[in-house]
């Protein structure tokens, strides 16, 4: 007898997994530095694009990732400059700051919640670049720290040398994307996930289901917080050089843009989607010299995934309606009663 | 002690901060949503200022009048094609949010990254004994007094004002009086946005003209309006004054760390006083 096979569950997850495969064999492909810059790139922000995502899975929209990112990468940036430390322990360190920032905050704010935590955190981002500015002995100001790539590592007779080529930064990329939309997606299939989801989906009934709001919603940007402070320690050594005009709300916002291009239906996917896409076509559009395009655009693009893909459901749902209506032609399942 | 062209200098900045917050309470008491975007109204009206006056030789007050009901015509669309078709409260924050983003290329792509100055409106300054204040700021501040009471008299003597008042505080029960409120929302974020763009017309000979002069008003009176109460119109002004004030007299003593004490007391008060100086918790 045939075992059955559920093709159509079957088919666009072996369609994902082969482009997973093709994006991690690219520096077979080429190891040209500027596509290869732009991926990882697009990959660090799209780890921070997920703690968007998971903060705003708790109903909350947080204006000031950008500040976790300045402070994961100035710590790490501090540590390996001014204390000469190398560089994991400081990558860890970057993260376990930023998490522990994000945590006091997160205590202090989410108490407000609502508006008041965009405005608090929108604060937040302009204070961590303000700071980073003016604090000339440690911070050097807007001249920018001059970091160092981390020293190569031996494994097994075969050394990988971060200075020589971008690829060992690729596969670090890979990985670090990898650990974290894992964890965030067991996350988000695990009871504290359903928790943050019930959370955003009415707090009151939650905190009579027994659901401790603060206690998730901490949780929540603690979790973005570490992982945002990795990546932007990652950040800063890619780029070798720290200076404060990378961060502040601008950047908050342009993360947040790319969550909702991306999709906020989907912890992992969404932002992998929303980063790529959008830094790529960013990249591209500040090539023209045409001043102004790149934002145009990119505000153009979330009113319209806002209006034709509503609540948050992003470009990552696209990719279900496409194998559902395209491919398989299956019919539109209709809801009787309209809830408006 | 601070010397006399500081404290003019916060009194201008309150007098913007004021405005534009005023502006913003507007339209949240009616729609429920904060406009992000507001500082960009601001920007856009200095924009048209700057090219009635330089392109086309209108004078100075038909000028910000021009500018003003353009962009409460701005407003007015986005709010018919952007806010309306958004759903979700949360999800409409988002979208004016990104507005900001388009507004900004928009301009810079129409205007040019450059700086304009427009100093050659209402040149000379008033020589007063021990400083000097120049005309262009007299006139931001007798624009403000004139916005202020008429619109004092329009929300407390005119059929509109009421029905605004009366739909800030019961939606439902001001619109079985006969209250048309979907119409309504639309004159406020009409008047809301003419503020703004009035505001920042009436500044344009005062400061540059660039694409990005929005997004320091546009925080500033966020602070402003959760100093003195997200919903209240007296904590609006109240707000704006006090931080008009205090970002001019800190940053003479701090330059630019003034701005992260701002945020340090704005935090402080949303945590000791969530509602604001002056709001009631508005549901």
């Amino acid at each position: 007898m045939m075992p059955f096979i559920d093709y159509k569950n079957m088919v666009p997850k072996i369609v994902i997994g082969l482009l997973i495969f093709a994006i991690v064999l690219v520096p077979v492909i080429t190891t040209n530095v500027a596509t290869l810059s732009m991926l990882i790139l697009s990959g660090l922000l799209a780890i921070a694009v997920m703690g968007f995502t998971l903060v705003l899975r708790t109903g909350q929209f947080s204006l000031g990732q950008s500040a976790f990112l300045a402070i994961g990468g100035y710590t790490s940036a501090i540590l390996t400059v001014k204390l000469s430390l190398p560089f994991w322990p400081s990558f860890l360190v970057a993260g376990m700051v930023s998490g522990i920032v994000a945590m006091l905050v997160g205590m202090v704010v989410l108490r407000v919640g609502n508006i008041y935590f965009s405005i608090i955190t929108l604060a937040l981002s302009e204070i961590v670049r303000i700071i980073a500015q003016q604090w000339e002995p440690v911070t050097r100001g807007t001249r920018g720290l001059i970091t160092s790539p981390p020293p190569p590592v031996v494994l097994g007779g075969f050394e990988i040398n971060f200075a020589a080529s971008p690829v060992p930064y690729f596969y670090l990329t890979v990985c670090l994307v990898a650990a974290t939309g894992l964890i965030f997606w067991k996350l988000g299939e695990s009871r504290m996930g359903r928790s943050f989801a019930g959370i955003a989906l009415n707090p009151v009934l939650a905190e009579h289901q027994g659901i401790h709001l603060m206690k998730y919603r901490v949780i929540a940007f603690t979790v973005a917080g570490v992982f945002t402070g990795l990546a932007g320690s990652l950040y800063t050594h890619f780029l070798s050089v720290i200076t404060p005009y990378l961060f502040g709300l601008w950047q908050s916002i342009q993360i947040m843009i790319m969550s909702i291009v991306g999709g906020i239906s989907s912890l992992a996917g969404g932002p992998i989607i929303g980063a790529v896409l959008l830094y790529t076509l960013g990249d591209y559009l500040a090539r023209l010299e045409t001043y102004g395009i790149q934002p145009l655009l990119f505000g153009a693009a979330v009113m319209l995934v806002l209006i034709f893909l509503p609540k948050g459901t992003g470009l990552v749902d696209l990719w279900e309606r496409f194998w559902r209506k395209v491919v398989w032609r299956e019919e539109e399942y209709e809801p009787d009663t309209s809830d408006d | 002690m601070p010397p006399a062209g500081i404290w003019i200098d916060g009194l201008i900045q309150s007098c913007i901060y004021m405005t534009m917050a005023f502006g913003m309470v507007l339209v949240f008491s009616i729609l429920g949503i904060l406009n992000w975007a507001h500082g960009q109204f601001y920007m856009f009206g200095a924009i048209v200022v700057y090219y009635t006056i330089t392109a086309w030789g209108i004078p100075f007050p038909i000028s910000i009048l021009i500018s003003g009901l353009l962009m409460a015509g701005l407003g007015i669309s986005v709010r018919k094609l952007v806010i309306d078709r958004v759903k979700g409260d949360l999800y409409v924050g988002v979208a004016t949010i990104s507005l900001i983003f388009f507004f900004e290329g928009a301009a810079s792509m129409l205007f040019g990254m450059q700086d304009r100055g427009l100093s050659t409106v209402l040149p000379g300054v008033i020589n007063l004994a021990s400083f000097s204040i120049s005309y262009q700021k007299v006139a931001v501040l007798f624009f403000t007094l004139v916005v202020l009471v008429a619109m004092y008299i329009v929300l407390n003597f005119t059929k509109v004002g009421l029905a605004i008042r009366a739909t800030a505080q019961q939606p439902d029960a001001a619109s079985l009086y006969g209250v048309s409120v979907g119409r309504l929302s639309l004159i406020v974020m009409g008047i809301g946005c003419g503020l703004a763009a009035m505001a920042g017309s009436i500044m344009a000979p005062v400061y540059a003209v660039n694409p990005f002069m929005g997004r320091i008003p546009m925080i500033m009176s966020l602070l402003a309006i959760v100093i003195g109460g997200i919903g209240s119109l007296t904590g609006a002004i109240a707000g704006g004054l006090m931080l008009g004030f205090l970002n001019s007299v800190i940053a003479y003593y701090l330059s630019y760390l003034s701005e992260v004490v701002l945020f340090l007391l704005v935090i402080f008060i949303l945590l000791v006083r969530p509602q604001g100086l002056f709001g009631a918790s508005l549901k």
